[in-house]
């Protein structure tokens, strides 16, 4: 399956079932704390019963995601990381040796084609700063290949429509 | 000279980072004032950089950024600059063995100060940080946040990085007890957090 997760609404028709397409911003998601209770308690499931539960079984299904979100220091900014951090229920606590590096396993994680927009007024630094973020994201989780999409706000749903419509299905 | 110590882990009350913190402070020759960032108290730790020459961050790595927490408190020290700009160093601890995967947060926490108009100071970068206070290796740690509060205070600041001495092979069958352990904790076996399923499916 396609996902579409972003950190705001996006006015874009989606017909096709094999797609999901997430608005963040309109899903009541909290902070993760660290509890590891996804890990060591309740294996698999976030211990905070909110709509990010929701979220990350299509994370971990999804062969083709597009993540769309504004940068904020080179990180995603608050709502995407939010749900970012809110997805490691996907991994396991236990290690592994990925890409020469240990990394958490994974747990039924679709191997992804990732491709990610990111939006906003960003600096040179900004965005190396943002690239070697997504590199190291891709060993954790799960991208078999990735593409860095830099646009504006103003662009973006433009830049949104041109992605989708490259994919094949 | 007095150094404000910040702890931006997610669950400062019961964190890693509240350990590091700790031992900072035991070995730092100047007053030191610890405080959690928590969703509700960032105007009051703004506040605070007033009457400070240092703060010393000390956070997890999150998702190969910095957390949430931390990403949060910047927008609002951002909106609400103090007169007083303390010099900005950082502790942070990451669960792998590789200390460089705490790289990139660094590279955030700079570009912060620098878009900020804050100086950066020292860094402690930890590997296999969510155990080693567990360990033997703990003394490793120990020395090198030693060295991180000299470097602040004799303001030569530097940038420090440790792990265990172990290979990557050990380290995974180490961090494999490790976990383990955490899990009979709860009664739950290990075959039961190897589950491929996630949220039951």
């Amino acid at each position: 399956m396609k996902l579409i997760l972003s950190d705001k609404p996006l006015n874009i028709s989606i017909e096709n079932k094999e797609i999901k397409y997430i608005d963040l911003s309109s899903l009541k998601i909290t902070n993760c704390v660290g509890c590891f209770g996804c890990w060591t308690k309740t294996p698999g499931k976030c211990v905070i019963r909110d709509d990010a539960t929701k979220v990350y079984p299509y994370i971990a299904k999804s062969d083709t995601l597009l993540y769309v979100s504004h940068v904020k220091y080179g990180c995603y900014d608050t709502i995407m990381k939010t749900m970012l951090e809110r997805a490691i229920p996907i991994q396991q606590a236990f290690i592994r040796i990925h890409n020469g590096e240990t990394h958490h396993i994974q747990r039924d994680v679709a191997p992804k084609k990732a491709t990610i927009i990111a939006y906003g007024s960003l600096s040179k630094e900004e965005k190396v700063i943002f690239k070697e973020l997504v590199s190291r994201n891709s060993h954790n989780m799960n991208f078999e290949s990735y593409n860095i999409i830099f646009t504006s706000e103003e662009n973006l749903q433009k830049t949104v429509q041109n992605e989708v419509a490259k994919w094949k299905y | 000279m007095e150094v404000l110590i910040l702890n931006a882990s997610p669950r400062a009350p019961k964190s890693n980072s509240k350990k590091y913190a700790s031992i900072f402070s035991k070995y730092c020759k100047v007053k030191t004032s610890y405080h959690n960032i928590s969703k509700t108290n960032h105007l009051e730790i703004c506040s605070y950089f007033e009457n400070y020459s240092d703060v010393l961050l000390v956070f997890p790595l999150y998702a190969d950024a910095i957390p949430v927490t931390l990403l949060n408190f910047f927008k609002t020290l951002e909106k609400n600059p103090p007169e007083n700009k303390p010099t900005v160093s950082v502790l942070i601890n990451c669960g792998f063995i590789e200390h460089y995967q705490n790289d990139v947060a660094i590279k955030m926490v700079k570009l912060f100060c620098k878009e900020n108009s804050f100086k950066f100071g020292s860094v402690l970068k930890i590997g296999s940080g969510e155990a080693i206070l567990e360990t033997p290796f703990k003394i490793l740690a120990v020395n090198k946040i030693k060295k991180l509060s000299k470097s602040i205070t004799n303001k030569k600041y530097a940038e420090f990085k440790v792990t265990m001495p172990l290979t990557k092979n050990m380290f995974v069958k180490a961090s494999t007890s490790y976990w383990i352990s955490l899990g009979n904790k709860n009664s739950i076996t290990k075959e039961q957090m190897e589950t491929m399923k996630i949220e039951d499916k």
